[in-house]
């Protein structure tokens, strides 16, 4: 038979309603902190998936404050090309209209004059500061406005290309203001048509190509001789001939060779020349209007190089608004797709958010329970100690 | 037969009685008295006188008080309270260690992502002076935590040894007391009775002895009882004690060893065979706890300081004119720590001297290791964590450091200790103050060339060398669109040609000229072209911050070598600490449940035992009115003697 000492029975006794007593203060902490883990022992699996949610949190927090730096920047870029567009648009209603013959020089001068101004404009906005010390054509860095005007034309300081946040997804920070202002192509896109020698009234126009499968890519000239009253031309491919070899002129019909059809119209001089050069992506949109300043502003033109001048600004400034246009509707799909890698942050976040409750957060519904169970437990546990610890047999025995 | 002999009786009787009672009432009041084991009085017929009419009792004698004792289940409830003392030590100071490696936005893990996540900003705004505050405030708070884990360490280091001290100072006394109570007892002894209660004090104290140090013990003839400690070394022998002494670690002076005091000097106590008790369970925290994580937290600032340092040299900073980012952390030093045994000077200071110094931070393993000489002349290294063992030489290049045997170079007898992450956490701090000396710019830009007809773009160009000269700018020209390319490296401002080449590049290859190394995506045309040439304005360029953001997802923390030349596995900082903490929090909850087990085991060997030799006050009552009625019934019988005797007086006087 098990004896029971009396002291050993009562230490017993409250160690176990401490014990009792520290699981209720735990289920308490729980309760009222909301958390399952108070400590790291608790349950270190859960503490450290809690701690990787946790800097996915983070994360995705750093990556939508970059994609805000990257939308905001790219916002005042579709901006920008708005404002640059509409320039160009009134550039070309001005240049239309200087092609008005009835104008005389001044008018054209004034004209000439608007169009500096304009083209003055379009330089701020390429110019255009991003409000944080930045450009927002700054390609990837400069620290100086990135269009410098510069002997032969505007030059583009920075290095090309487009500065990218650091970001899961790859996001730009700026845009590649050569690529935007500096590379339209020139001509029609394909060739490239121009007056080398005009003496006469005739101009050629932008041309246009019909059999793309036949373009060759190389330079083409043609030649005008002026024999009385017979006008012929020679077209030369590079050195070489080819068969529109001496064909009679008429204005206005269309020269084809080689996939591309021009037209040349007016009465050439002998020995005027144009020419026909295949198109490179070079075009300034500053060279053109500075160009077209210029050429309306000589009160000695011709009216066919005022014409040939009118038409190919329009061929250039035409090509120019393509160029901004196409970087316009770059921009204006980054925009959208901001709103797709937001999405996706956002869930990222989520998805940590939830990772990490479902690690360290309590289920209280079961805390609840448990916390009730305890206190039942605790409660029956003092309630027999004191029946059980009162009983003595001293308390039998009479004085 | 005469009256005289029932007197005696009755007389007897009564005092055999008392004695009982004496001894109830002893019980009775040491009830609660902690190691008191409950006594009787043994008696017995005092036999009887022989007549004609046969043996005739002469009542009862007292032969002795007897303490009721078991030695199994006393032995049983020493050893499980050593268990217990043991666990118990240890679960407190891991509890403790558990506030050093806290998660959560409180943590160093937070911290470590606060400070990347901050480049993030700083390369949208490189410019910014704000996002580079920020970036600098997010390292001093880094710093900061490191360094406050680290002292934290230190703290609990302190208190192990405060508590090693206390514990041993009172092993010492207790061994001392073990000692006179075996005198005592051996002289009591001699009379022939066993004196309870002080067997129960000496009973008390060996229990004690054994909540410190696990402790054997085998009783003399003489009654005395010699203790036994770390697998056989004497403690108590007979009446005598030896005495216990704290010393520091033979290679590290902050860990502290135990050693027994003999007449030839001060023998260490291998730790191994301590066993339990509270003593054990402290030196194994020392050991192998807390040490492991020492050597976590300064793996992980070593990793962090070392990678984020290398980085910032990589890029140029806001200096005019733009300069290499100095470094951004300092951390505390590879050492090597002599053993005190080692050779000295005349002067007192160690002859040879080994240093270490680390060559890549990621490399950087969680451990130590010993550095001995093998007797031939050749030095034997062994990484403690795992055993392995390899011969090294003067420069030797081990898991991410350099080795430096001197000079002077040591000797065949020297012992060494090497840490090279052990304290890098306790002095981090951040060592730049202005803002513009974070390294956001790389060094080079690449750029596209404006006629490409491919869809290849640049994914990354990163800068792998400090050795880059960004005056030299590479062209890399596409001949196919299958790869292969031609480059040339020209001098940037005269163009004249430095070297050139041609080689072929597949998706995920970097391609690496001029220390850059360049990711391409997409699919190149022939005739495409990547120029990577100086960048002009680091002002506005992002390229290194790009980097150092990137490091959030970079293997920093204990890479190994694959064999081949190459790294493998390794871990990002996140989980690197993440693992840490549940590292720790394991070695918490193991020592918790290990300590819940032995503590409810020892509490049912010390109620088994008090069981058998406690008091139970309900039984002395029953004892009390026993002998209380034994004592009245004997005083009747002397009632009745001295009535038969006043008889007998009466019929003499009549």
């Amino acid at each position: 038979m098990m004896r029971v000492s009396t002291a050993t029975s009562f230490d017993t006794g409250v160690s176990t309603l401490q014990a009792r007593q520290r699981e209720l203060v735990d289920a308490q902490q729980q309760l009222t902190s909301g958390k399952r883990i108070a400590r790291l022992s608790d349950d270190p699996g859960a503490a450290a998936r809690a701690e990787r949610a946790l800097a996915s949190e983070a994360r995705a927090d750093a990556d939508r404050r970059a994609l805000e730096a990257s939308r905001t920047a790219i916002v005042q870029v579709e901006a920008a090309f708005g404002d640059a567009g509409e320039l160009l648009q009134q550039a070309r209603e001005l240049l239309v209209g200087a092609g008005n013959p009835s104008y005389g020089a001044s008018e054209r001068r004034a004209i000439g004059e608007r169009l500096a101004g304009i083209r003055d404009q379009l330089m701020k906005i390429a110019n255009r500061g991003d409000g944080a010390g930045g450009y927002l054509f700054g390609g990837q860095g400069i620290g100086e406005p990135p269009f410098i005007d510069a002997a032969g034309g505007v030059q583009y300081g920075a290095t090309g290309g487009v500065q990218q946040a650091a970001s899961s997804e790859l996001l730009p920070l700026t845009t590649d203001g050569q690529r935007a202002f500096l590379v339209a192509r020139t001509g029609n896109g394909v060739f490239v048509t121009g007056a080398t020698t005009s003496n006469g009234t005739a101009w050629i126009d932008a041309g246009r190509v019909t059999q793309p499968n036949q373009i060759t890519g190389s330079p083409y000239s043609v030649s005008f001789t002026v024999t009385g009253a017979s006008t012929t031309y020679t077209v030369m491919q590079g050195a070489s001939a080819t068969p529109l070899t001496n064909v009679a002129y008429q204005s206005g019909q269309a020269i084809q060779i080689d996939g591309m059809s021009f037209t040349i119209t007016g009465q050439p001089a002998d020995g005027d020349r144009f020419d026909v050069m295949p198109s490179t992506p070079d075009l300034s949109v500053f060279d053109v209007l500075d160009g077209l300043g210029a050429a309306l502003a000589n009160g000695s033109a011709t009216g066919a190089q005022v014409t040939q001048a009118v038409a190919d600004g329009l061929r250039d400034l035409d090509s120019s608004a393509a160029t901004l246009n196409g970087r316009r509707a770059e921009a204006g799909s980054w925009l959208n797709r901001f709103d797709d890698v937001e999405l996706r942050i956002s869930g990222q976040k989520l998805r940590a958010q939830e990772e990490r409750s479902s690690a360290e957060d309590l289920d209280m519904l079961h805390a609840i329970s448990d916390f009730q169970l305890r206190q039942s437990g605790y409660d029956a546990a003092l309630r027999a100690y004191s029946m059980v610890q009162r009983l003595s047999l001293f308390q039998y025995l009479g004085p | 037969m005469t009256t005289s002999a029932l007197m005696s009786l009755g007389t007897r009787a009564m005092f055999a009685n008392y004695a009982a009672l004496q001894t109830t009432g002893h019980n009775i009041a040491n009830a609660s008295t902690d190691g008191y084991s409950r006594q009787e009085v043994q008696l017995q017929s005092a036999g009887g006188q022989f007549t004609g009419a046969g043996f005739f009792g002469k009542g009862v004698d007292v032969k002795n008080v007897a303490r009721a004792f078991d030695q199994f289940l006393s032995r049983e409830a020493l050893t499980t309270r050593s268990q217990a003392a043991y666990d118990s030590a240890r679960v407190d100071k891991l509890a403790q260690l558990e506030s050093a490696f806290t998660g959560g936005e409180q943590g160093i893990g937070y911290a470590a992502g606060d400070l990347l996540n901050a480049m993030v900003d700083l390369s949208s705004h490189p410019q910014d002076l704000a996002a580079r505050q920020v970036v600098l405030s997010r390292a001093s708070d880094l710093g900061a935590r490191f360094s406050a884990a680290a002292t934290r360490l230190d703290a609990i280091q302190t208190g192990v040894t405060q508590e090693l001290r206390a514990a041993v100072t009172h092993i010492n006394e207790i061994a001392q007391n073990v000692a006179a109570v075996n005198d005592r007892i051996a002289l009591a002894k001699g009379s022939g009775q066993t004196p309870n209660d002080l067997l129960d004090l000496r009973d008390r104290l060996v229990s004690e002895l054994g909540g410190y140090m696990e402790v054997t013990t085998i009783a003399a003839d003489d009654g005395t009882l010699s203790v036994f400690v770390a697998g056989g070394q004497r403690l108590v022998l007979g009446a005598q004690s030896m005495r216990l002494e704290l010393s520091p670690d033979t290679f590290d002076a902050s860990r502290m060893t135990l050693g027994i005091v003999e007449a030839s000097g001060v023998r260490k106590l291998p730790h191994g065979l301590i066993g339990s008790g509270s003593i054990g369970g402290l030196l194994r925290f020392q050991d192998d706890d807390l040490a492991q994580a020492r050597m976590l937290l300064g793996q992980m600032a070593a990793s962090i300081a070392g990678s984020v340092n290398a980085q910032q040299s990589l890029g140029l900073n806001l200096g005019v004119p733009p300069g290499p980012g100095a470094a951004l952390f300092g951390v505390g030093a590879a050492q090597a720590l002599p053993a005190n045994t080692n050779a000295r000077t005349a002067g007192g200071a160690f002859v040879s001297n080994v240093t270490l110094a680390v060559t890549d931070p990621t490399q950087l393993q969680a451990t130590e290791y010993s550095l001995v000489n093998d007797g031939t002349g050749n030095w034997r290294l062994t990484r403690l964590a795992d055993g392995l063992a390899q011969t090294v030489v003067d420069g030797s290049i081990v898991d991410g450091f350099r080795i430096n045997l001197g000079p002077p170079a040591p000797l065949a007898t020297d012992r060494f200790l090497l840490q090279p992450v052990t304290r890098a956490a306790n002095s981090m701090v951040s060592t730049l103050d202005d803002p513009r000396g974070i390294a956001a710019a790389s060094p080079v830009t690449a750029a596209l060339g404006g006629n490409n007809t491919g869809t290849a773009t640049v994914a990354a160009l990163t800068v792998v060398n400090t050795a880059i000269d960004p005056d030299q700018t590479a062209t890399i020209t596409f001949t196919s669109a299958s790869g292969n390319y031609d480059w040339e490296l020209r001098d940037r401002s005269t163009s004249a040609l430095i070297s050139s080449g041609s080689a072929s590049w597949s998706v995920g290859q970097p391609i690496a000229l001029n220390g850059f190394e360049l990711q391409v995506t997409g699919v190149p045309q022939s005739g495409d072209v990547i120029t990577v040439s100086k960048t002009l304005y680091p002002g506005s360029n992002n390229g290194n911050a790009l980097a150092l953001a990137a490091l959030r997802d970079a293997m920093l923390v204990g890479r190994v070598s694959d064999g081949a030349g190459g790294l493998t596995g390794g871990q990002t900082l996140t989980d690197a600490w993440a693992n840490a903490m549940a590292d720790i929090g394991v070695r918490s909850q193991g020592a918790k449940t290990a300590s819940a087990i032995s503590t409810q085991v020892a509490a049912s060997a010390k109620e088994a035992l008090s069981g058998r030799t406690g008091v139970n006050l309900d039984e002395e009552a029953a004892r009390l009115m026993q002998y209380q009625q034994g004592y009245q019934a004997a005083a009747k019988v002397l009632q009745v003697a001295q009535s038969l005797f006043d008889t007998l007086l009466d019929a003499a006087n009549a």
